[in-house]
């Protein structure tokens, strides 16, 4: 497994809290595996709970027409680097 | 066919609004014109699977069908599995607006419309069926509910009783929940046939994206959501929008939700009460009201069987998943749902089911899959599997459940607290849960400061 960065650790323990994911911990949490379906298996509910965590904590605002959702959804590593960008 | 049998498709006045386009503000008569062009291009099937995104190219493919005297089918979801056990269940059929399976026909809506079509409004046979709607649940066999266009103009006429009251002029709605869904077809496909709603081909998903689009339509506004949706919304701090009605269904919502939405969006919540089998049939001003209001077009009993819907609209009484208890003829109370069933994300599963496919796996001795707590959102297991992990377990389930079904957390257990008859009683599990999960927490976190 690829190491996190600071920002993608910060984000990974966000996930695993907010989504009370007990049975993972954040530091398991592989840069660029998959978040949802195979990988950690989060649904759309998840989603939408994880992107009010990230307005909460970061002031962004995620939208799905300003950017390939799924992509930015892909992995903690896209998901981290988005949050970073929008939030500079 | 006699004439008295026959209904129009549409009671709107031709110059109305119906929809907010991709292409732009839709009018009823150009809206009927596509229709019935589009009737007359479509395969020569007898069902159709809608699976257009587009709520508008959805309305018109709709339409279209029941022109041409096609049912609909409305998949739960877009799973292949779920797809393919349409397509072999109802083998003369073809996808609409998306491409469903590899080998199935497809057809898309961009077409170009002939303009040598009267815009006159067809006639539609009471007892023609429509659209089946399909429960969502975990089982790979879901029930269908059959919508004859009695059922359908009936329970709209039903709905705008219940959801618009007495407000008259145009209302621009807009939906987070696909045109599929039982809910989202009921508001923002049906209604705008019959009463003066403008409706929007988008379906948000993020808080800032609902905002967004709700700002591009004209006052006034409803919006049809979820709970799960409407939260998100009410924290997501999207700045000032006016919406005028808020109409919440697939979950139950707090009072406290309710009131926060209203005074966040000085709009009035309304949230209904329904089922894929009945339609919508009740409702309330959730702030205020604990009480439901049930429509004028249903009867409500209480059997020895549990709660019973009947309406001379549909096709066969519904027996509710639900524990109801009736105060007087047109108001009862919600008690909660039937043991065995859950509600997740709208989605409706038995835990009979879900324990039957844990306890199928191999390697599992003993499991339970139930929910924590009244208010969870999730459902947990507690299981016996020497050699397992519960990642192993989760893949294993993962094969066939909706991902909404999945237990989180999965705790590995030595042992079930079974009584000596085999019975698992809710309470013990519930606190050998409370127990495993301190106890990992306090692994996991290491020794507090205060631990004894």
């Amino acid at each position: 497994m690829q190491p996190q960065s600071d920002h993608e650790k910060e984000v990974a323990e966000l996930i695993v809290e907010c989504l009370n994911l007990e049975d993972i911990a954040a530091s398991d949490i592989a840069p660029e595996e998959p978040l949802f379906g195979e990988g950690l298996g989060l649904d759309s509910i998840d989603a939408l709970e994880l992107a009010l965590a990230i307005t909460q904590k970061y002031a962004v605002q995620l939208k799905a027409d300003d950017a390939n959702i799924q992509e930015v959804f892909g992995s903690l590593r896209s998901l981290s680097a988005y949050i970073a960008q929008e939030a500079a | 066919m006699t004439a008295e049998y026959l209904h129009p498709l549409t009671t709107r006045r031709a110059g109305e609004m119906i929809a907010h386009g991709p292409a732009g503000d839709v009018r009823v008569d150009q809206f009927l014109t596509q229709a019935k062009a589009l009737s007359r291009k479509l395969p020569d099937h007898k069902y159709v699977i809608n699976l257009a995104a587009d709520r508008y190219a959805f309305l018109l493919g709709f339409c279209a069908a029941v022109i041409a005297g096609q049912c609909t089918l409305m998949p739960p979801n877009r799973q292949r599995q779920t797809l393919q056990t349409l397509a072999d269940e109802y083998g003369d059929c073809y996808s609409f607006g998306d491409a469903g399976l590899d080998n199935m026909e497809c057809f898309d809506s961009n077409f170009p419309v002939e303009g040598t079509i009267d815009p006159g409004v067809p006639g539609i046979p009471d007892d023609q069926l429509c659209a089946i709607a399909f429960t969502s649940g975990s089982t790979g066999k879901s029930t269908p509910n059959r919508k004859y266009w009695r059922t359908i103009r009936v329970s709209t006429q039903s709905n705008i009783d219940l959801l618009l009251e007495d407000r008259t002029g145009p209302m621009h709605l807009l939906a987070t929940v696909p045109p599929q869904h039982m809910w989202g077809f009921e508001t923002s496909v049906l209604l705008p046939l019959f009463c003066d709603v403008a409706v929007s081909y988008l379906t948000p998903f993020f808080p800032q994206d609902i905002a967004d689009a709700l700002a591009s339509l004209d006052q006034p506004r409803a919006l049809v959501s979820s709970p799960v949706h409407l939260d998100a919304l009410l924290n997501a701090n999207v700045g000032d929008v006016r919406i005028d009605c808020i109409y919440s269904a697939t979950a139950p919502m707090t009072a406290e939700l309710a009131q926060k939405l209203e005074d966040r969006f000085a709009a009035a919540v309304i949230e209904i009460f329904g089922c894929s089998e009945a339609g919508t049939f009740a409702a309330r001003h959730t702030a205020s009201e604990s009480l439901w209001r049930l429509s004028k077009s249903f009867a409500l009993t209480i059997g020895e069987n549990g709660a019973l819907i009947s309406a001379a609209h549909l096709p066969e009484d519904v027996a509710l998943q639900d524990v109801v208890e009736l105060v007087d003829k047109d108001h009862f109370r919600w008690l909660g749902r039937h043991q065995d069933m859950v509600n997740i994300a709208g989605k409706r599963a038995s835990l009979a089911d879900l324990n039957h496919r844990l306890n199928a796996i191999p390697g599992v001795i003993d499991g339970v899959i139930f929910t924590p707590d009244d208010t969870s959102k999730r459902l947990a297991a507690l299981v016996v599997a020497p050699g397992l992990e519960p990642s192993d377990i989760l893949d294993e389930l993962k094969r066939g459940l909706e991902p909404a079904f999945l237990p989180r957390p999965v705790y590995v257990v030595p042992m079930l607290p079974r009584q000596e008859t085999g019975k698992l009683a809710r309470k013990m599990v519930v606190e050998l849960f409370e127990e495993t999960r301190r106890s990992r927490k306090a692994e996991y976190e290491g020794p507090a400061d205060d631990a004894t």
